[in-house]
């Protein structure tokens, strides 16, 4: 399946885009994702402890805007956004 | 009645005139605009502005809920809430956020925005870079996004 991980806030660091791309396996969840994060963070920025440390503190949010579990399980292709810790107002 | 809003500052300003027109009415006794603007210095260092980010539809989801919750809460009448939060650019000074509500009373009106301002800064998802001098600039850490769903 072909994820594109739209980047917000500081995970925006990842990219000069607004997102990645990744591909997944059928029913891969959200913890799969996030896994490939980590390796995409291992491979490009020599493992940047800050950024897993985002990763592991961010949730996700589904094509349909909802914030969706660990173990969601994804069963299309579809954009995703990573949602790090917030702070507006 | 609610309006909900997130406003590109590349496109257009964010303007306490149609807060003020928004809530207008004969039915309400007391108004309170909050306005949140960048201020010059945070953690000891001089900011020169803050970049907003934002994920524009969940914003306006959790600026509806956070309205529905409160009037299921406070179970107020004639109500009105005008909230619109900008993203990209500020400067010093700049608002970057506007929170009017009209009710019948004070005290409503003191509550109903308190509470929604509260529950913006815990999960609404908006990110801040802030902006200092010498060219440097920072994502501010923020707090993990609390799951509604979850809490019940």
């Amino acid at each position: 399946m072909k994820i594109i991980l739209e980047l917000y806030g500081a995970s925006r660091e990842f990219s000069e885009k607004d997102y990645l791309k990744f591909n997944l396996k059928e029913k891969s969840s959200i913890n799969d994702l996030r896994n490939e994060i980590f390796s995409f963070i291992d491979k490009n920025f020599k493992g940047n402890n800050n950024f897993k440390k985002l990763v592991k503190s961010s949730k996700f949010c589904s094509e349909e805007n909802n914030i969706v579990a660990d173990n969601y399980k994804i069963t299309k292709d579809q954009k995703i956004g990573i949602i790090p810790p917030i702070g507006g107002g | 009645m609610l309006h909900a809003k997130v406003v590109d500052v590349s496109k257009e300003k964010i303007d306490l005139a149609k807060a003020q027109k928004f809530i207008a009415s004969s039915k309400c006794g007391a108004s309170i605009y909050f306005v949140g603007t960048v201020r010059d210095q945070n953690d000891n260092k001089k900011v020169t502005g803050i970049t907003y980010d934002s994920h524009d539809a969940l914003v306006i989801k959790s600026f509806e809920e956070i309205y529905k919750e409160a009037e299921t809460k406070f179970k107020f009448t004639n109500i009105a809430v005008f909230i619109e939060h900008i993203k990209g650019h500020a400067a010093l000074g700049d608002a970057s956020i506007i929170i009017a509500v009209a009710c019948k009373h004070r005290a409503q009106a003191y509550e109903f925005s308190r509470y929604i301002i509260e529950e913006i800064k815990k999960r609404t998802p908006i990110w801040k870079k802030e902006h200092y001098e010498g060219e440097d600039s920072k994502w501010l850490k923020g707090n993990p996004l609390v799951d509604q769903n979850q809490l019940k």
